[in-house]
């Protein structure tokens, strides 16, 4: 039975597009328990209310920000009987959207009623922040980050720390063209102004710090402040998975960099 | 779909301490103390500093190093590369201009024992004075 957790419609069409999702599940035979956060009704609570009905297959409707909370929940709950979530993401521009992106409801509906599970990592952001994509650190200019990893500390003078929920890191330092001649020959024969200096690190903790506090966003939300500590749950969330998705982006591969499997 | 095995990455604005272990390659454009370690391949490149041992199957060095390197595999130090420490190879390959100092040493693939540079030296010091023997030899007759 089929658990669904819409978010609050931000308008008309965001409106419809939940009526028509509802009204497809029904023909595709997956109805169920139709729910909606409201002030009154937080997705937390939701979900929770889910749980203790012990429905298998919770649907999480709504942006990003909407379904970490769903994720927050499960994971903090540890249901002894297996529970999946479906998820369908209604901002296109979300990172969830890259591998939950449907080209119809109908779509959605049918890889809901499919339902092919597979079990997916979740970073968690110390205290109790659950993250299935990947959570960053900007600064416009240039700071120094600290990252204590595993065995390892390093310094690191960057603008993004990004950390997926497998805890690959990446740190990303943005150099501009000072020299507005250059810029202008760079614009005129199609060369970028901007060079990226990346490092790529992998481990099963990470802590990073910073020389002024700085908010930590997962999907534009701010869901923490340096210092931060992040820790990888390998493959234990059950996720309903596109029929043509083999595996999501940097949500799989769980290997550390020791070689080893926690 | 599934995304290639993306290896670790110390850029140049980085500087590490402590143990860097990798199941794959690892490339340096930083600065590291400590030890490095992959079970593939380490790339030092050439504005990468690195004190400490490095250990990998291939290991490509370009930058600077203080520590012992060991390559199963192959040794590649390039023009711009220097080693102070001792290295172990199977396979060595050093470019012109590059700076090596300390001791190498060589498996020996036939009979899987080890060569220094000392002994690969002497026993290159007895080719050469078997070689004069032949000489004078073939002047007597």
């Amino acid at each position: 039975m089929y658990y669904y957790i819409f978010e609050s419609p931000k308008n008309s069409r965001e409106r419809q597009l939940f009526e028509k999702i509802r009204d497809v599940a029904r023909t595709f035979g997956i109805a169920g328990e139709i729910t909606q956060s409201s002030p009154a009704r937080t997705p937390d609570e939701l979900t929770k209310m889910g749980l203790e009905k012990n429905y298998s297959t919770i649907i999480a409707i709504g942006t990003n920000s909407h379904i970490n909370k769903i994720i927050t929940r499960i994971m903090k709950e540890k249901p002894e009987y297996p529970v999946a979530i479906g998820l369908i993401p209604t901002d296109p521009t979300s990172s969830l959207s890259k591998n939950w992106s449907y080209k119809s409801v109908e779509e959605a509906c049918e890889t809901l009623k499919y339902r092919k599970v597979e079990k997916l990592n979740v970073g968690l952001i110390d205290p109790g922040r659950f993250f299935l994509t990947s959570a960053y650190i900007f600064s416009r200019k240039p700071i120094k980050f600290y990252l204590d990893v595993d065995r390892w500390q390093a310094e690191a003078t960057a603008n993004l720390i990004q950390i997926f929920s497998n805890l690959t890191v990446e740190v990303e330092k943005f150099d501009f063209e000072g020299s507005k001649l250059k810029a202008a020959i760079n614009w005129l024969v199609g060369k970028s102004n901007e060079k990226v200096e990346r490092s790529i690190f992998r481990g099963k903790t990470v802590k990073v710090s910073s020389d002024k506090v700085l908010p930590v966003y997962v999907d534009n939300e701010i869901v923490a402040r340096t210092p931060i500590s992040v820790y990888r749950k390998l493959k234990v969330l059950n996720v309903i998975m596109k029929r043509d998705k083999v595996l999501p982006d940097k949500t799989h591969d769980a290997e550390d960099q020791s070689g080893e499997r926690n | 779909m599934k995304q290639e095995k993306i290896g670790t990455v110390v850029g140049s604005t980085v500087h590490l301490t402590g143990a860097l272990k990798d199941s794959s390659e690892i490339n340096i454009f930083g600065s590291i103390e400590g030890e490095i370690s992959s079970e593939t391949k380490v790339v030092i490149e050439d504005t990468a500093m690195v004190k400490g041992p490095i250990t990998a199957p291939v290991i490509i060095i370009s930058g600077f190093i203080k520590g012992s390197v060991i390559a199963q595999e192959k040794l590649e130090l390039n023009s711009s590369g220097k080693i102070h420490g001792n290295i172990e190879t199977s396979d060595l390959l050093i470019h012109s201009g590059a700076t090596f100092i300390g001791k190498c040493t060589m498996p020996n693939k036939e009979d899987k024992g080890t060569e220094t540079g000392e002994e690969i030296e002497n026993e290159q010091e007895g080719k050469d004075s078997e070689l004069i023997e032949g000489g004078e030899k073939e002047e007597d007759e």
